[in-house]
């Protein structure tokens, strides 16, 4: 138990990250706001950040930009720092399309309530009623 | 009830990946397997394959520039799939004519 404690205090940023994805993913399963939830897929998203950059992370490093005036530092790993790049853009990507598709919903139900949502459409469903989008 | 199921759910899940944590390697040591030859390699060789002093943009632009261009598509179909989502006349109500 020792060394399991002294692995895991020294490997911090990866239990920050760990902390990170947990509340992201409590806060998907338990807001049936659909706002709320693409807050945690973001929290969620940055907890992999985290992770990744803490991997590349090596110590004493600087950040990976040449420094030619002095030839005997040590930088940091430059890849992950880059594929987090691609990561940040992918998160907005799917962020912009996940709104956009709430303010679709928030027209039809006039509201942003997963569970009403889903109730509104249980409704149409059984009184034949057109409360959902007409299809 | 829910919430108590999913805090549960997610201590479960949680000690197994704290287990997990403390079988990586240890954070920040010179020696982990993430140091190998590839940082190296982009260390020492992004100045004379790029003439770049920044790894990071090297990386993006030159090294990894096909997996840039590919990205902007990525961009490019998720704002196109957010016009087509919201364009005019798309609204419920709209089509229910």
């Amino acid at each position: 138990m020792g060394e399991f404690g002294s692995r895991i205090v020294q490997n911090y940023p990866y239990v920050f990250a760990l902390a990170l994805f947990a509340i992201g993913v409590y806060t998907i399963l338990t807001h049936s706001n659909l706002f709320k939830k693409v807050i945690g897929i973001n929290i969620m998203e940055g907890s992999i950040y985290v992770l990744f950059i803490a991997a590349g992370n090596v110590r004493g490093g600087v950040a990976p930009v040449l420094d030619l005036a002095n030839s005997d530092l040590v930088y940091v790993h430059p890849l992950p720092q880059a594929l987090m790049l691609t990561g940040i853009v992918v998160s907005v990507s799917v962020t912009a399309l996940s709104l956009a598709l709430i303010m679709k919903l928030y027209r039809s139900y006039g509201t942003v309530d997963a569970r009403e949502i889903a109730r509104l459409t249980r409704l149409g469903n059984e009184v034949g009623a057109d409360v959902t989008s007409g299809s | 009830m829910a919430n108590k199921v999913a805090i549960v759910l997610l201590v479960c899940i949680g000690l197994v990946m704290l287990v997990a944590i403390s079988e990586l390697p240890l954070y920040g040591s010179p020696d982990t397997p993430a140091q190998n030859e590839v940082a190296e390699r982009y260390v020492h060789g992004t100045l004379g394959d790029t003439g770049a002093l920044n790894m990071v943009a090297a990386i993006v632009i030159d090294y990894r520039a096909y997996d840039t261009l590919i990205e902007t598509t990525v961009l490019f179909t998720a704002v196109i799939a957010v016009f087509m989502v919201l364009k005019k006349g798309s609204t419920g109500k709209g089509e229910q004519g």
